[in-house]
């Protein structure tokens, strides 16, 4: 009798399935079980009393909630949307460049190699609005006011928005900087033969080419965005007033410090419904420009 | 000057500690062998008390392995996830008498453990506040956080200014009696951005405590006897009205809501700040040219009160031994190392507040005796404002309700709703927790 | 000729545009990176100053405090420094080797349900780290793998493997097959035809899924301050956190720490730079 074999390709992805089954998966299972509870850090028994979906119909009536869910997804599409627009801007202008490229695709970097969490520090000085950099700056430059850069609603938001997308444009415009690189220049000349305006080429060619490296970006970014948690909970721990609370802050706050960790997973899982929602939507997004450039595999 | 004159006292002080030690070595006890593991708090001001550790290592015979030294917020989630996951099978934990309660069946009543002698040298306040539902949860290290009055002399040496405030508001200028004195002073000092009148912790705990402290001055209370919510009174409407007021009158940095201690500490240390309430902690960093340029401007006086009593919200920190630990007596005699006379005496000596009445004491007879004028002024307030200290209501529940209550607190400081407003609506969902977690 | 010459000042102007707007990027970029550099070197009291210092004066103390012993401000560096590269070199290394065989998978052999996979892992690292922390915390706890060294680089291996997966898997489908069936025909086996052949390929693509790798690894906080108890394993992130006591934080030692953060990372994407544009050139797209 012959031995009943794995096929390759199943041993192949093996390590990886079970990484994944041991590290995220297995956890998942454990919080989804602990959101049906009222589970407390503080008393473990908690754990074995079945609620059925009492944190959940809790979480959904509670308008905080909901305020904070909606800030997120906000927060999201803005930060994202700023980031893809900033990111095609800075790698036209660098592709642009002749000499000391490296060094300048160096300094584009630069962001990525903070850490979140110092970024959280670096901006909750430079907005501090006694000692911070942008307030000295403008008060040498006249300014008599002090901006409460991180207690005004628009002016917070504002301000973890800068934190955010200062960390992340590099990943759109290295990503967007390589799909210039691989650029054929034929149309383009074709192009400049054919009298088109610089708007116009950038409009109809470079565009619609470099759609899959702008929708990779997306699909990677919007794989991480939770990093901005370590941001907002540094810079202004969802405050003042709940006025920057995102799902992340609202969460860890519910979790650790309240020690309510059944209501805390309850939350978790809808913020990971919003992520897997994300990085589907740019995963169809990526497939489809794949498909419209012939690369599709 | 006077820092050097606070590093000869460190140096006396340790010096007189290394030179006792070995004569108290039997005290205590010896432990061969055993290894006690700690979970301590981090930081600058704790780390010489436990470069002491390693004299109980030598007294006793065992030893310290420190398995997690992280602020106080993220050892207290360290502990939470530890009671999740059991595994608290280390001996010694940082406590504090604000997340004590919270860490119901972790600690061991130490009344088995230490010797009644030995427990009443301590301040009896502190005790109280260390002692949840009869069992002594943990020993004081220091009783850290009663907040006094630092404030800027010059302002109060100005004739000029005098005449004008006088002429403002009708009574003397001098430093502030009364929560109100000190409203109408911060508005009259202030002159924003460039300088302010005051400035106060805007979130977490530390705005609800600050609260909650005013509220009982000003004859309320935060809860009731079973536990409901009622800050929402109108002495809870006057005390949040005081912030409001401030904020609303730019006395205070536009920042404030989103300032914790630090921020709080490093703004009057800019000498920008004309009243500031405060820990002891603070007091050798502010008089200290090396760090703050308000150094030699500094006075320190009792904290404010209210309209119907003077209060100190207070807490503090201490040691405790798990039940889980396998060498209990070993763990306990750490713990009672760590809070020793001799402990406090050097801590004591950088600035922090004692819990021993030996000690504070010995501090107040050392200042008066030494030609430190500040820092007699400066202990004289503490030990003043220390009479007036109340903890945090002993209750698990704690450390939530605030975590309610101080965005309420902020929508009214930033306009967002009314002080009746925001109060009812923290009132609302505290009860609701409370009801939830079984009070009534 | 006239024409000639406001179409020459027409591209002055915009070759000037171009230059002050790629100045005030980069300006922008490095300032807030910079200022934490600059803060490294000055005392305390003038980076809290108020009305600010604007000629910095220079001081070694922060470094000084910092690499000084337990009391003087001192921080186990060497040792969070020690961690970091363990953990993050290890973890990088074997999220490549397993991402390769997974992308490999994916591109070169055909199953059912192959498309539903790949999201599925995909959607894996999608799951906010705040949400995991307490959950892997506790079965870590049940396994006693908390506080070493192989529990981080287990959970940061899970956290880059898709990614790695996904890079991989674009550059081996870039490949053409004929190459490794010539090889295959020369008498070569699968896997010394995957080594001599598609891997120098593929060799760019793989550095700069690596590089990805190692950043995510080198700076993240929400599950190593979780896994992390003692200076036997704690990370440089999480040693930042030393500098925040209680109620204080000690800025000028945070950015001091944080430069030594830094300079590993920048040197390494300085020298893989070229690999990196190229890598992810051919890399995702061809996918």
């Amino acid at each position: 009798m012959p031995r009943r074999r794995f096929p390759e390709w199943l041993v192949l992805l093996l390590p990886a399935f079970i990484v994944i089954a041991a590290v995220v998966l297995i956890p998942l299972i454990f919080s989804l079980y602990s959101s049906f509870t009222p589970y407390k850090l503080t008393r473990p028994s908690t754990l074995w009393r079945w609620v059925g979906t009492y944190n959940y119909e809790k979480i959904l009536t509670d308008a905080k909630f909901w305020a904070a869910f909606g800030r997120t997804v906000l927060f999201l599409t803005i930060a994202l949307n700023l980031e893809l627009i900033l990111g095609l801007g800075i790698a036209l202008m660098v592709n642009k460049v002749t000499w000391g490229q490296r060094t300048l695709r160096t300094i584009l970097m630069f962001p990525m190699m903070f850490s979140p969490i110092l970024v959280g520090f670096q901006f909750k000085f430079i907005f501090n609005d006694n000692i911070g950099l942008v307030n000295n700056v403008l008060q040498s430059l006249g300014s008599n006011t002090a901006l409460p850069w991180l207690v005004d609603g628009k002016l917070a938001m504002f301000s973890i928005l800068f934190a955010e997308i200062w960390m992340s444009t590099s990943v759109f415009a290295i990503l967007i900087l390589a799909g210039l690189f691989a650029m054929p220049r034929d149309p383009l000349e074709a192009a400049k033969v054919d009298g088109c305006t610089a708007w116009q080429t950038f409009r109809h060619i470079t565009l619609p080419f470099l759609m899959p490296f702008i929708f990779i970006a997306m699909t990677i970014r919007s794989l991480d965005v939770a990093r901005a948690y370590d941001i907002v909970q540094i810079m202004t721990g969802g405050g003042p007033a709940r006025r920057t609370e995102l799902l992340w802050t609202l969460m860890s706050r519910t979790g650790y410090v309240d020690a309510r960790m059944g209501l805390a997973n309850a939350m978790g899982y809808v913020s990971i419904i919003l992520s897997i929602l994300f990085t589907i939507y740019f995963f169809r997004k990526l497939s489809a420009a794949r498909a419209e450039l012939g690369m599709a595999g | 000057m006077k820092n050097s004159n606070y590093l000869k006292g460190l140096l006396a002080s340790t010096a007189l500690v290394v030179a006792s030690e070995s004569a108290v070595a039997a005290e205590w006890g010896s432990f061969d062998g055993v290894t006690v593991e700690a979970k301590l708090i981090g930081g600058q001001q704790y780390e010489g008390l436990y470069g002491r550790i390693a004299d109980w290592e030598a007294a006793t015979g065992a030893k310290v392995d420190i398995i997690s030294k992280k602020s106080h917020f993220e050892i207290d989630k360290e502990i939470k996830s530890d009671m999740a996951a059991g595994t608290t099978s280390w001996c010694v934990g940082s406590n504090h008498s604000s997340f004590a309660p919270q860490y119901e069946g972790l600690y061991v009543d130490l009344n088995d453990y230490v010797s009644a002698e030995t427990i009443a040298e301590f301040v009896g306040g502190n005790i109280g506040a260390s002692t949840v539902g009869g069992e002594l949860l943990m020993l004081p290290r220091a009783q850290f956080d009663v907040s006094v009055l630092y404030y800027l002399k010059s302002n109060y040496e100005d004739a000029d200014k005098a005449a004008a405030f006088k002429s403002e508001y009708g009574y003397d200028l001098a430093v502030p009696e009364t929560w109100e004195q000190m409203k109408d002073q911060a508005i009259f000092f202030a002159d924003p951005p460039n300088f302010y009148g005051t400035q106060y912790a805007g979130k977490d705990e530390a705005i609800v405590g600050r609260f909650y402290e005013m509220v009982v001055a000003e004859g309320g209370n935060y809860l009731d006897d079973e536990k409901r919510p009622i800050f929402n009174s109108d002495a809870g409407q006057r005390a949040l009205q005081w912030f409001v007021d401030l904020y609303e009158a730019k006395a205070v940095p536009a920042g404030t809501t989103s300032y914790v201690w630090d921020d709080l500490g490093q703004g009057f240390a800019s000498g920008t700040v004309a009243l500031n309430l405060d820990w002891p902690g603070w007091a050798g960093f502010f008089n200290d040219p090396e760090s703050s340029k308000a150094a030699g401007n500094v006075g320190v006086a009792v904290q404010p009160m209210g309209s119907v009593t003077r209060t100190g919200w207070s807490g503090h920190h201490g040691f405790s031994v798990t039940n889980d630990c396998d060498n209990k007596e070993a763990a306990a005699s750490l713990v009672m190392f760590l809070t020793s006379e001799e402990s406090q005496l050097a801590e004591s000596a950088g600035g922090s507040l004692p819990t021993r009445t030996a000690v504070w004491d010995a501090n107040v007879a050392a200042a008066k005796s030494g030609d430190d004028a500040f820092r007699a002024e400066a202990l004289a307030a503490f030990a003043e404002g220390a009479k007036y200290a109340f903890a945090v209501p002993p209750i698990p529940e704690w450390g939530e309700t605030t975590n309610i209550v101080f965005p309420e607190l902020q929508a009214a400081i930033v306009g967002d709703k009314t002080v009746k407003e925001a109060l009812d609506d923290a009132a609302e969902a505290v009860d609701e927790l409370m009801q939830e977690s079984g009070y009534y | 000729m006239d024409r000639n010459l406001t179409h020459r000042n027409r591209r002055r102007v915009l070759k000037a545009v171009h230059f002050v707007a790629l100045f005030l990027t980069m300006a922008i970029i490095c300032i807030p990176g910079l200022w934490i550099v600059l803060n490294s070197f000055r005392p305390t009291v003038e980076i809290m100053a108020k009305p600010p210092v604007w000629t910095p004066s220079f001081t070694l103390d922060h470094y000084r405090a910092m690499f000084g012993g337990a009391g003087e401000g001192g921080v186990p560096v060497f040792s969070y420094f020690r961690n970091s590269m363990i953990v993050s070199v290890t973890s990088t290394v074997i999220a490549i080797l397993i991402g390769m065989s997974g992308g490999y998978a994916f591109a070169r052999y055909r199953f059912k349900g192959k498309g539903a996979y790949f999201v599925g892992l995909m959607l894996f690292r999608a799951v906010p780290g705040v949400a995991l922390s307490l959950p892997l915390f506790i079965v870590f706890a049940r396994v006693g793998i908390i506080d070493t060294h192989f529990g981080l680089i287990l959970a940061y291996v899970a956290m880059n493997v898709p990614f790695t997966v996904w890079l991989t898997d674009g550059f081996f489908r870039q490949i053409p097959k004929e190459l490794h069936e010539a090889a295959e025909i020369d008498g070569c086996t699968r896997w010394q035809a995957f080594w001599k052949v598609e891997f120098p390929v593929a060799r760019s693509g793989v550095a700069s899924a690596a590089i990805f790798a190692f950043l995510t690894s080198w700076n993240e906080f929400a599950l190593a301050s979780q896994l992390t108890r003692s200076v036997g394993s704690k990370t440089m992130p999480v040693g930042l956190l030393d500098f925040t006591a209680e109620f204080t934080i000690n800025w000028g030692g945070m950015c001091a720490l944080a430069v030594l953060m830094i300079i590993p990372a920048l040197i390494l994407t300085f020298l893989v730079q070229k690999h990196l544009i190229a890598g992810l050139t051919f890399g995702g797209v061809k996918g």
